[in-house]
């Protein structure tokens, strides 16, 4: 029941950004454009270095393509789903406006995270997974049943970028301004667009633990394409649980510094 | 006189800003500098470390890392978001507010939103000239490389305010703004350095003004280029700046007239 309630709230959502996104179409043919350019930049550094060497870290040049799709996918994600409602979590905040979420007989954090949806990005997402097809293959993707793996992987590079951004944004209850952490976050999230492999043990131990940007594409991309060890999984899900964790108790604590509009 | 004064009084104003919002400074300079040092190092551990290439691109591993932690010092004076902030002015239609003062508002902007930047480029001139002396970099050619990147930050403005004149034909303009610093990012050096590209892709960077910001600054300091090479790149920046000049007169000029300040 409660459930069902949390679907037709979201199907409202859904509708609603439809409505929107219909009205503002010009702002379709942008996303793409950027993001294009973007998925561009991205493949030309690699392929300026791949020009220089055959192998970066034990990689190939498909392997780290495939790669990129993922987390390209998986950022696409992100953005449709979510992206908005997280630049938007200051104004909630800092304007008072959690007051009226707050009343309302469903979770405050479910109604602020998804009033938003950008749908104009899901052709990206498309376009991610156009790349991982692509380059599966050459990449020494084994394929088949696999595939199915793709889309938990997908899923789990989605509820990492959760957590993480939450844990970046949540501090707007004892900040008064959030563009410097969020700008903090995109900096990080520059590690999220190489392979993990590729970094030092320092930075590479910091991205699968204090900051595990490397969850969102280069472990799916990895799992995918060699296997896991069972501690990495381990690993995974202790590192997971952990900003659960620390995200819930920030939650609380903000709520209750949260002054309503003068907070 | 007077026309000395608003610009004075705009830039103390842009230093002000700075100076109030302390803490996102700081934010900024540090996901600024360290974050692409830190991924810049990371390709270089890989092919050089853990791929064991001796040389790649004439480049060594010392080599590398000396670009990338000089290159730092440049990163931090390029760019900037004033474009985006006119682009916004014309389309919102705040725009209004300044045909009517007695200012340039392509200038005003600039002057403004260049404060942060001229203190970021006296910080990492001192810092550079004081640490580049341990490893027998020369002031002077800090100080070269450091006015090469002053000239590319203004070009980078020039070309950033011209393209935000799309904001009065189309709503979403800043979509070319973000597109112009997706392509900066690598044209310039701040990635990766220039020479990595493949020769005959090399006319690529060599064709923008862009390699102005980061790569040939870096260049300067570490001693790569010569006085006569330096003094060549110089004389082309100041020519792209006058292309700039002219491209905004010619951008704005058609623009205004387009503009019917009930956001553009």
């Amino acid at each position: 029941m409660r459930i069902r309630r949390y679907l037709e709230i979201y199907r409202v959502q859904i509708k609603n950004n439809w409505v929107r996104e219909a009205v503002y179409r010009a702002n379709f043919l942008t996303a793409i454009m950027v993001d294009l350019v973007w998925i561009g930049v991205e493949f030309s550094l690699f392929s300026v270095i791949y020009a220089n060497t055959d192998e970066l870290a034990g990689w190939t040049r498909s392997q780290t393509y495939f790669f990129l799709g993922m987390f390209f996918a998986s950022d696409a994600l992100f953005t449709t789903l979510f992206q908005r409602n997280f630049w938007n979590f200051s104004d909630l905040v800092n304007k008072g406006e959690l007051d009226i979420l707050l009343t309302k007989p469903v979770h405050p954090l479910f109604l602020s995270l998804s009033r938003w949806i950008n749908l104009t990005a899901v052709f990206n997402i498309f376009l991610g997974l156009a790349i991982v097809i692509r380059y599966a293959h050459s990449a020494g993707f084994e394929g088949g049943w696999r595939w199915l793996l793709v889309a938990f992987w997908l899923l789990m590079g989605l509820f990492v970028q959760i957590l993480l951004r939450f844990a970046f944004s949540i501090w707007i209850f004892w900040t008064e301004r959030s563009f410097a952490l969020s700008r903090l976050y995109y900096q990080f999230y520059a590690f999220a667009t190489k392979p993990d492999r590729l970094f030092p043990r320092m930075i590479r131990y910091l991205v699968l633990t204090a900051l595990p940007f490397a969850f969102i594409g280069s472990v799916p991309a990895r799992a995918l394409l060699h296997g896991l060890e069972w501690d990495e999984f381990f690993r995974l899900l202790l590192v997971l649980a952990a900003f659960y964790a620390l995200n819930a108790f920030l939650w609380r604590r903000g709520l209750k510094r949260y002054q309503s509009a003068s907070s | 006189m007077i026309k000395t004064a608003w610009r004075l009084a705009a830039l103390k104003n842009g230093f002000q800003d700075a100076i109030a919002y302390r803490i996102e400074f700081l934010f900024e300079i540090l996901g600024a500098a360290f974050v692409p040092a830190a991924i810049q190092w990371v390709l270089w551990y890989a092919l050089f470390r853990i791929g064991g290439a001796e040389r790649v691109a004439g480049m060594t591993y010392g080599d590398m890392v000396q670009y990338t932690l000089t290159s730092l010092l440049f990163t931090q004076i390029r760019g900037g978001d004033n474009d985006f902030e006119l682009a916004e002015m014309v389309r919102s239609g705040q725009l209004s507010n300044y045909l009517l003062r007695p200012v340039g508002v392509v200038e005003f902007v600039y002057i403004r939103g260049v404060a942060p930047k001229l203190m970021l480029a006296g910080i990492c001139l001192l810092l550079g000239s004081g640490v580049g002396l341990f490893f027998g970099l020369s002031p002077l050619r800090m100080a070269a490389g450091m006015l090469l990147a002053l000239v590319g930050n203004v070009i980078h403005y020039q070309v950033g305010a011209a393209l935000a004149t799309t904001a009065f034909l189309w709503e979403e303009s800043y979509a070319v703004l973000m597109v112009k610093n997706l392509i900066v990012s690598l044209l310039s050096g701040e990635l990766i350095p220039l020479n990595l590209f493949p020769a005959s892709l090399q006319w690529i960077w060599k064709s923008t003004p862009f390699y102005l910001y980061v790569f040939g600054p870096t260049q300067v300091a570490l001693g790569r280029w010569s006085c006569a090479t330096f003094a060549g790149h110089l004389a082309i920046a100041c020519a792209w700046m006058l292309f700039g000049w002219m491209l905004i007169r010619v951008t704005w000029g058609m623009g205004i007239k387009r503009y019917s300040s009930i956001g553009g």
